[in-house]
């Protein structure tokens, strides 16, 4: 959790809570305020860790309609775009294409991290030629600067140390724990000896979009989905997690067609996909 | 308004509704209203992180449709090299470089693929400005080429009506017009029949400024760079993309154009009228 985020959630639910403390200077209403504390909590949370669960439910069960800009809008479903322009709907949907890191475990390029690379232009020429719609793979980077990223994986792998003299130290040292935070300091030492290399560390955030084309909006939505569960199938080629992008990030990724925000905001934008 | 000043706006108002609970008479009715309005403040404060977009577009909903703009989503600018979004008091640019490529995966050695693919890596670290890449599949514009041909069929069909109306022609030269209608005829449903696609790859960059010529000349600047260093990676001649070109990387009815659609739907009605 970022530090936004540890404020935002710390202070709305240290508010609530002070509340149920007060709950018996309510009176014959102290249930009903406690009631709704909890779920002012508990709607926090779920803002903050579910939301696109929780958006799509809102606007469905009020039948609220977003429109991001003129001719377009967001369906109560809140799972596309729609445009409707010269008596046709557009309706362009979004999937979520995370990558699995393959390094993750000893964070050392082995061979077969270059068999893999040396698969992906066959595996993406395959996926053009099966797919007989139109499709956009966008992949939006960002590239960090050295020398902070430097310092953080620097600050990150002195507390591991820290933390690793004092298991040692420890009356019945946990052998597993050292080897586990021995195993944390060889990802990051590992990490510093690419920066040292040349390489530039980059966040990124990768997303599929299709558009689907009809004379009504359920003619549009449902070409849409096919072509979207389409596209999951195609792109299982990849090692990649695909989901079906709903709610609130829908907006998001529409805006990225015109203009893209500054780091600080793509990563608080979509800090659960980080 | 800033999501930040907007968040402690919200906690503020939702403090004092806390500090008049603690501070007023004992009056369980009056404290337990004022608890309700002090949770509803707090939960919006929270909601500022996430749906700060939505928050104030909601104030002004029409009916049940929530307008974040009513505006055109984006301004082509008079240069014609990049689009213009405004936000609140701020305008962004954005401009697009067209990544052509020629190579396929099929005539690369192992090797050269494995090269191929890492040289998006390096692409990636060109600039530290966001930078969304993008590959493209879309519907091949025909709309040109499909009303072509209508002005030629309507011509010749009023050509065939002229000559079955007039006895100065010879049966032998309306037969030949009537073959031409007919001719124009097939390559029209021909055109219906197959949806043909093209790929293009691209990348997109966004500048901020103060004026909208500000957001331009700089995001030029950096398209310039983007174009240069892309080509010496690839090897190719990546271009600055310009004027109506722009619309097919943004907008879904230049993705999929809409005479071409409607032909084909067309096409589509009468197969299955038959």
């Amino acid at each position: 959790m970022d530090e936004q985020t540890t404020l935002y959630i710390g202070s709305t639910s240290f508010i609530a809570i002070l509340i149920i403390l007060n709950s018996g200077s309510f009176g014959d209403f102290w249930l009903i305020a406690v009631a709704l504390s909890m779920a002012v909590i508990l709607v926090i949370f779920l803002i903050n860790y579910a939301d696109y669960v929780l958006f799509p439910i809102f606007t469905i069960v009020t039948g609220i309609k977003i429109s991001p800009a003129r001719n377009y809008y967001i369906p109560r479903t809140a799972n596309a775009v729609v445009k409707y322009t010269n008596g046709l709907y557009y309706a362009t949907g979004y999937l979520s294409a995370n990558v699995y890191n393959y390094v993750f475990s000893a964070e050392s390029i082995d061979t077969s991290e270059d068999a893999k690379l040396g698969e992906a232009p066959d595996k993406w020429e395959r996926i053009v030629m099966n797919a007989n719609f139109p499709f956009r793979f966008n992949f939006v980077s960002v590239t960090e600067d050295v020398q902070t990223y430097r310092e953080e994986l620097e600050g990150i792998r002195g507390t591991y140390e820290f933390r690793l003299a004092k298991e040692e130290q420890a009356a019945t040292p946990s052998e597993l724990t050292m080897e586990d935070l021995r195993r944390k300091m060889s990802v990051v030492d590992a990490r510093l000896s690419r920066l040292g290399a040349g390489e530039r560390p980059v966040n990124s955030i990768m997303y599929i979009e299709s558009t689907a084309v009809g004379v009504s909006e359920k003619e549009a939505m449902d070409a849409l989905n096919n072509q979207l569960n389409n596209l999951r199938t195609l792109f299982g080629l990849f090692d990649l997690s695909i989901n079906r992008i709903i709610g609130r990030e829908v907006y998001h990724l529409f805006s990225f067609n015109y203009s893209l925000p500054e780091q600080e905001t793509l990563t608080t934008i979509f800090s659960t996909q980080r | 308004m800033s999501q930040r000043f907007l968040f402690a706006l919200m906690l503020i108002a939702s403090c004092t509704f806390l500090l008049f609970i603690y501070i007023l008479p004992p009056n369980p009715l009056q404290k337990f209203i004022f608890a309700i309005l002090c949770l509803l403040f707090d939960l919006i404060a929270f909601s500022t992180k996430l749906y700060m977009d939505f928050l104030v577009p909601m104030l002004k909903m029409r009916g049940r449709t929530i307008v974040v703009d009513d505006e055109e989503a984006f301004v082509l600018a008079p240069s014609g090299e990049a689009i213009t979004v405004r936000k609140g008091g701020d305008i962004f640019a954005s401009a697009f470089v067209k990544i052509p490529s020629y190579r396929s995966g099929t005539e690369m050695t192992p090797e050269e693929k494995v090269e191929f693919a890492k040289l998006f890596g390096r692409a990636l670290t060109i600039t530290n400005r966001p930078v969304r890449f993008g590959a493209q599949l879309y519907v091949i514009n025909k709309d040109k080429y499909i009303g072509n041909i209508r002005d030629k069929l309507n011509e010749v069909e009023e050509r065939y009506q002229r000559a079955t109306m007039n006895k100065d022609i010879s049966k032998g030269e309306a037969e030949r017009i009537r073959g031409e209608v007919t001719m124009w005829h097939n390559l029209l449903d021909n055109v219906n029949k197959v949806k043909s696609h093209a790929l293009d790859a691209f990348a997109m960059i966004t500048e901020q400024g103060n004026t909208e010529e500000e957001a331009v000349t700089l995001v030029t600047q950096q398209a310039n760079e983007l174009v240069a260093g892309l080509s010496s990676i690839f090897g190719i001649a990546a271009n600055v993309v310009v004027g109506e070109d722009i619309l097919r990387y943004i907008e879904p009815d230049y993705m999929i154009p809409v005479v071409t659609e409607t032909e084909q739907l067309r096409g589509k009605i009468a197969e299955e009228g038959v």
